[in-house]
């Protein structure tokens, strides 16, 4: 029974140690993909108005509620369209996941995060201005995580994980 | 009228308003503020503070520590500016810290102001970055000193994504920086050295 497992296992080692040969563009291939499906989303506006009665009336009550809400905003540059962005963590076994960060106040009720029925697959997208930002992933309310998919933060000195984003601006 | 008499009362405040900072016991309130205030008489600015002593507070930190992250911070936000000119942005002074942090020195970051036009946060970002995927700081500070007159925050970008890429396949993290700073066709081994005659030619910048 053993001899019989050893060769199977045996003859599927072999088939996997066959070369595989890669179109050497695939990584170009793929890059493009994720270009065309994320362009729509980067480009999308942060806020769009609607053309009404009082157009611009609307617009001083949405500048007036930015500025009431985020007062104490210094870090932000403003004169850059925010891009948005999304996040994803695979978590089969969670109930819930939060996105927290500097963009959002490390509020873990602003950006709680949706997962496709039973996927396990929690995403989320936020705006983002340039700059960079630390962040985690709050599974369950009450375990951190860092984004496997983006650079840790060295300088973890509350004992828990974070990650980091980077927002380019308008770079050389 | 009014919505700017509202807005001059709210912006009045100062941090002793922010009802974010409510989410902190009052001591440790205190010395938030305390350091915050400094901080923004000195022209750095106070965001990046509160927002450490926010991520204190949401992962259950002790006062003590939050307060001394945000003074870390503060000092450190300090040692940026310095380092990269007064006109330097608070992305660029919080990308300067995550670079010192990261072993970069404050040299590092004024010789890299002056090679490329701002802003600089991406090149900084990429920096601090590379280090954190293992690469000695004295590489990736080479490695990033040299492609900063001419790649686009993109080509940085591209440039760490590919080194984590052969990371994760084994290199040695050195070894991966320099392999796929060659292949860009830069020369970096001695781009390092202060007062370096090979530096490339410095474009318009800041003080």
């Amino acid at each position: 029974m053993f001899d019989r497992d050893d060769d199977i296992v045996e003859r599927v080692v072999q088939q996997l140690r066959q070369p595989v040969s890669i179109d050497p563009a695939l990584d170009a291939r793929v890059m493009d993909e994720i270009a065309s499906d994320a362009a729509p989303l980067a480009a999308r506006p942060r806020f769009q108005l609607r053309g009404g009665r009082w157009p611009w009336l609307a617009a001083a009550a949405a500048l007036a509620a930015v500025l009431i809400a985020r007062p104490w905003s210094g870090g932000g540059d403003s004169d850059n369209p925010a891009n948005a962005f999304q996040f994803v963590l695979v978590a089969p076994q969670a109930a819930s996941v939060s996105l927290v960060g500097d963009f959002n106040d490390w509020d873990p009720t602003r950006s709680p995060m949706q997962t496709a029925q039973g996927g396990g697959i929690w995403a989320t997208t936020l705006p983002l201005a340039p700059g960079r930002y630390r962040y985690a992933f709050l599974v369950n309310g009450v375990e951190w995580r860092a984004d496997p998919g983006a650079p840790r933060a060295r300088d973890d000195e509350f004992g828990t994980p974070s990650s980091v984003i980077t927002v380019g601006g308008t770079g050389s | 009228m009014m919505l700017a008499a509202l807005l001059l009362v709210v912006q009045v405040g100062g941090t002793n308003q922010d009802p974010r900072l409510e989410r902190l016991d009052p001591e440790t309130r205190s010395l938030v503020v305390s350091v915050v205030d400094s901080a923004r008489a000195a022209g750095l600015p106070g965001e990046p503070l509160i927002q450490r002593a926010l991520e204190g507070a949401t992962k259950g930190a002790a006062g003590p520590r939050i307060a001394a992250a945000v003074r870390r911070l503060a000092a450190d936000l300090g040692t940026a500016r310095t380092a990269l000119g007064q006109r330097a942005s608070a992305p660029e002074l919080e990308a300067g810290v995550a670079a010192l942090r990261a072993g970069a020195s404050p040299e590092v970051l004024t010789r890299l102001r002056d090679a490329r036009r701002p802003p600089l946060t991406m090149a900084l970002a990429v920096l601090a970055d590379l280090v954190a995927s293992g690469v000695p700081a004295d590489s990736a500070s080479a490695v990033v000193l040299a492609l900063a007159p001419k790649a686009r925050d993109a080509d940085l970008v591209e440039f760490r994504r590919a080194v984590e890429r052969d990371i994760s396949l084994g290199a040695p993290p050195g070894a991966a920086a320099s392999v796929r700073a060659l292949n860009t066709g830069i020369r970096y081994g001695n781009t390092v050295d202060a007062g370096n005659p090979s530096q490339p030619p410095r474009p318009p910048s800041r003080p």
